[in-house]
């Protein structure tokens, strides 16, 4: 079952951010939630956190209503990170966690067990605005996953971070996922997804354009590209003769061309050995989910408008 | 810049729907704790505020303001009593015998009633050396220039010469060391209504009137007022005064209070926008929890305050009349705080100031919070609060301008029924004159009708504005959506 939004359509204004959006996060998933800036993803994932209620359509998590599950079930890393300033991190924790419904001791005892993970002990008397911005961003993860939510909403966790405390909190990331907690997160780096992510719906202005299982959808939009390497024909000028192909690359190591989908691309090898070519590579791909990105939104994303309201 | 949320274009996102406000979580969320989420942000605040460096500071430094505040009449007393040197007067009598006085029985005369005693001659000596502010020295014709001199260089205060005019009458000279532009000769004053009494005497003397006749022309009127209302105030001008003293402290201190942890309310609520905390504590708590928890937070730091400030002003009015015996101020019978009753008001008026303040602060509170929740960073609170503040300071200032002219009259009346400006009026009335207790009682009900209705309209601004980084929405749009 896991959390199903089903047609939902949000406006501010006459702004639609966003419109009929659907989607499936199968429970213990990790579910990337893509777009470019300003597509309508916080405004996504506000409205499965139940902060914005949509103008129609529902979200339920296992056949019950988002609006009527426990708010502890829901961990909540915004994009725009912030804690109180002048307070200390123990304190600042305790609040936070019970405020998400934790009792004093339990909030105790899960504070000191990530303290000793996360390697921030020795600051949790410190105060939040005396920390390096890499402890920050950890103790704020640290706030969204103490009270050990089910579901954790993640906007861009990796963002900003050096490559050090990027892998400690890729490592709580992936423990929170060998935990089954069902997590769905946005990021740009989208590499990062095709390493974690099973399923991923990428969105642009307010709607799903691509939606599914990243190897699906890799292949759904793929075997079209075809790479090769001639030992002793770097150019390969006989390339652009050909009908149905398409040279997008040529570079050092390879040349990269669009096939046309009835295209059999077993023709292209043909024709290198005609022309007396050494093959040293050649390989038909899948595009990479940035390939997919830059080409299904690049061709209608604009220029980001100007920010007015979250 | 990557800090774009998912957000609108300005030019959609000044016109505001409804729905936008359906969308938010609504206060009576029955999945959460309210009361338990609500404590919790109570204590966060209050902590928080109480063991902040400028609170401790502050508070301590306002302690002492108050407390050394209380014994300033005191200690206007123990000065003037220290200060009040005596005027020496030097008495040249070149006029004879005047309204059959002459010699020691007119100095006698000139001195008893200068000042205001009637004690016998004999005693005169002995009343000089304590309190009296005249001493009297009868000098011969001859030393009228040296005495010139003398008042000149300071050494006697005042010479008064005594002579007759062709006409018989007696003609009194005056000489003082004061410029004729001093403001500030009350002895000249004293002396001259002692000159006039002593010039009709002679006169009638000469006219063949006995002491006793002339005595009976100047008798007093028997002129009586009946009052036929009762009371509406203190009795005398004194006790109103004092009472507006007290009034005006109490009023200030209102102000100030509410004004202060309005203000630090209003911040409050900009610096969790501006943080971004608020992002993580709405999906924590709701907007209605997170209002109140802070109010109510804010209000108890603030009322911890104000506690401390009214018992050390307290305990300071207690200890001045152990303050006035250590000090020997005699009876004190011109004390202010002796003239009335002063601790007694002091008691029911402080029992007011805390309700009052209660009741104000969240009244005004739940204004500031709304305010604070619609500016994007703090240092724009100043300006977003401006309007409500203004509304405050109106009555504030009413209550000045009506207590110093008369606290009964009608516009004073109807105004200090408006919750609004109730506070600081009220405060005021009930300082100057006797309020009607009906009155009382619908100042305090339309108070707490007010607080829930400006709850109710604030909760819904705030759970809307709380997460809006774009330009403050205008009037229209509030109302719009709070209808929504």
């Amino acid at each position: 079952m896991g959390l199903l939004v089903e047609h939902i359509y949000k406006s501010f204004g006459q702004f639609q951010a966003v419109k009929d959006l659907s989607m499936e996060v199968k429970e213990g998933a990790l579910f990337g939630l893509l777009g470019s800036n300003g597509a309508g993803k916080t405004t996504t994932m506000r409205m499965v956190l139940d902060i914005f209620r949509p103008d129609s359509g529902q979200i339920t998590w296992n056949g019950k209503a988002i609006h009527d599950l426990e708010r502890r079930e829901l961990g909540y890393l915004p994009e725009e990170r912030g804690l109180y300033p002048k307070m200390t991190v123990e304190e600042q924790l305790m609040f936070l966690a019970q405020l998400n419904g934790l009792s004093k001791s339990a909030a105790k005892k899960e504070l000191n067990e990530w303290l000793d993970r996360f390697q921030i002990n020795a600051n949790r008397k410190k105060k939040i605005e005396d920390l390096s911005k890499g402890n920050q961003q950890k103790v704020q993860f640290l706030a969204t996953i103490l009270h050990n939510p089910s579901i954790l909403i993640m906007d861009e966790p990796f963002s900003g971070l050096d490559p050090v405390n990027a892998i400690v909190l890729k490592d709580a990331f992936l423990e929170m996922h060998r935990r089954g907690k069902t997590i769905i997160f946005s990021t740009h780096q989208l590499d990062q997804v095709e390493e974690m992510c099973e399923d991923i719906t990428i969105i642009n202005k307010g709607e799903v354009i691509v939606q599914g299982n990243v190897q699906e959808v890799r292949r759904q939009h793929g075997r079209n590209t075809v790479r090769l390497k001639l030992d002793n024909d770097a150019e390969a000028s006989w390339l652009d003769a050909l009908e149905g192909v398409q040279v997008t690359k040529r570079r050092q190591d390879y040349i990269e061309m669009q096939i046309r989908n009835d295209f059999n691309p077993d023709v292209i090898l043909e024709e290198a050995l005609r022309h007396a070519g050494h093959v040293s590579r050649f390989e038909l791909v899948e595009p990479s989910l940035t390939d997919i990105f830059i080409e299904r939104v690049g061709k209608i994303a604009l220029p980001d408008a100007p920010a007015t309201i979250a | 810049m990557s800090n774009t949320t998912e957000v609108p274009p300005s030019s959609t996102g000044s016109s505001l729907s409804d729905q936008s406000v359906l969308a938010v979580r609504s206060g009576g969320d029955t999945r959460s704790n309210t009361l338990h989420n609500v404590g919790l942000i109570l204590r966060r605040e209050y902590k928080n505020r109480v063991t902040q460096r400028s609170y401790i500071i502050s508070t301590i430094v306002m302690m002492i303001s108050i407390f050394l505040g209380s014994c300033v009449p005191t200690a206007i007393e123990f000065f003037t009593t220290h200060t009040n040197t005596p005027s020496q007067v030097a008495v040249v009598n070149n006029a004879g015998s005047v309204a059959g006085l002459d010699g020691d029985p007119l100095l006698h005369y000139i001195s008893n009633s200068l000042n205001g005693t009637t004690t016998p001659p004999d005693q005169t000596k002995s009343q000089k050396n304590s309190t009296s502010h005249f001493t009297l020295q009868a000098s011969a014709p001859d030393d009228q220039a040296k005495l010139q001199n003398e008042v000149k260089t300071g050494k006697i205060s005042v010479l008064l010469v005594l002579t007759r005019t062709n006409t018989q009458d007696v003609k009194f000279t005056y000489y003082t060391a004061l410029t004729s532009s001093s403001y500030d000769d009350s002895d000249l004053t004293q002396i001259q209504t002692m000159a006039g009494q002593l010039s009709v005497l002679d006169r009638s003397s000469r006219l063949g009137l006995s002491a006793v006749q002339t005595q009976q022309l100047f008798a007093a009127t028997n002129f009586q007022v009946v009052h036929t209302q009762a009371d509406q105030g203190p009795s005398s001008l004194a006790a109103y005064l004092s009472g507006y003293f007290i009034g005006v402290v109490g009023i200030v201190l209102i102000f100030t209070a509410v004004y202060l942890y309005g203000i630090w309310i209003a911040t409050g609520v900009a610096e969790e926008k501006g943080t971004r905390v608020m992002e993580i504590l709405v999906n924590a708590a709701t907007p209605f929890q997170l209002l109140w928890g802070k109010i109510l937070g804010i209000g108890a730091a603030g009322l911890t305050q104000m506690i401390c400030l009214t018992v050390v002003g307290y305990i300071g009015l207690l200890l001045q009349k152990p303050l006035e015996a250590l000090l020997s101020l005699g009876n004190g019978s011109s004390s202010i705080l002796n003239s009335i009753d002063f601790l007694h008001t002091s008691t029911t008026l402080l029992a007011f100031l805390m309700i009052y303040f209660i009741l104000g602060f969240l009244l005004y509170a739940t204004l500031f919070a709304a305010l604070g929740s619609l500016v994007k960073r703090q240092d724009e609170v100043q300006n977003a609060i401006g309007p409500v503040s203004g509304l405050f300071m109106i009555g504030y200032m009413a209550s000045f301008i009506g207590g110093s002219t008369s606290t009964t009259a009608t516009w004073f009346q109807v105004m200090s029924l408006i919750p609004f400006w109730t506070p600081t009026m009220m405060l005021m009335r009930i300082a100057t004159s006797n309020v009607p207790a009906w009155q009382l009682w619908l100042s305090i009900g339309l108070l707490l009708i007010f607080i829930v209705i400006c709850g109710w309209i604030s909760s819904r601004i705030y759970r809307f504005s709380i997460l809006l980084y774009g330009q403050k929405p205008g009037l229209r749009q509030l109302i719009k959506l709070m209808r929504a």
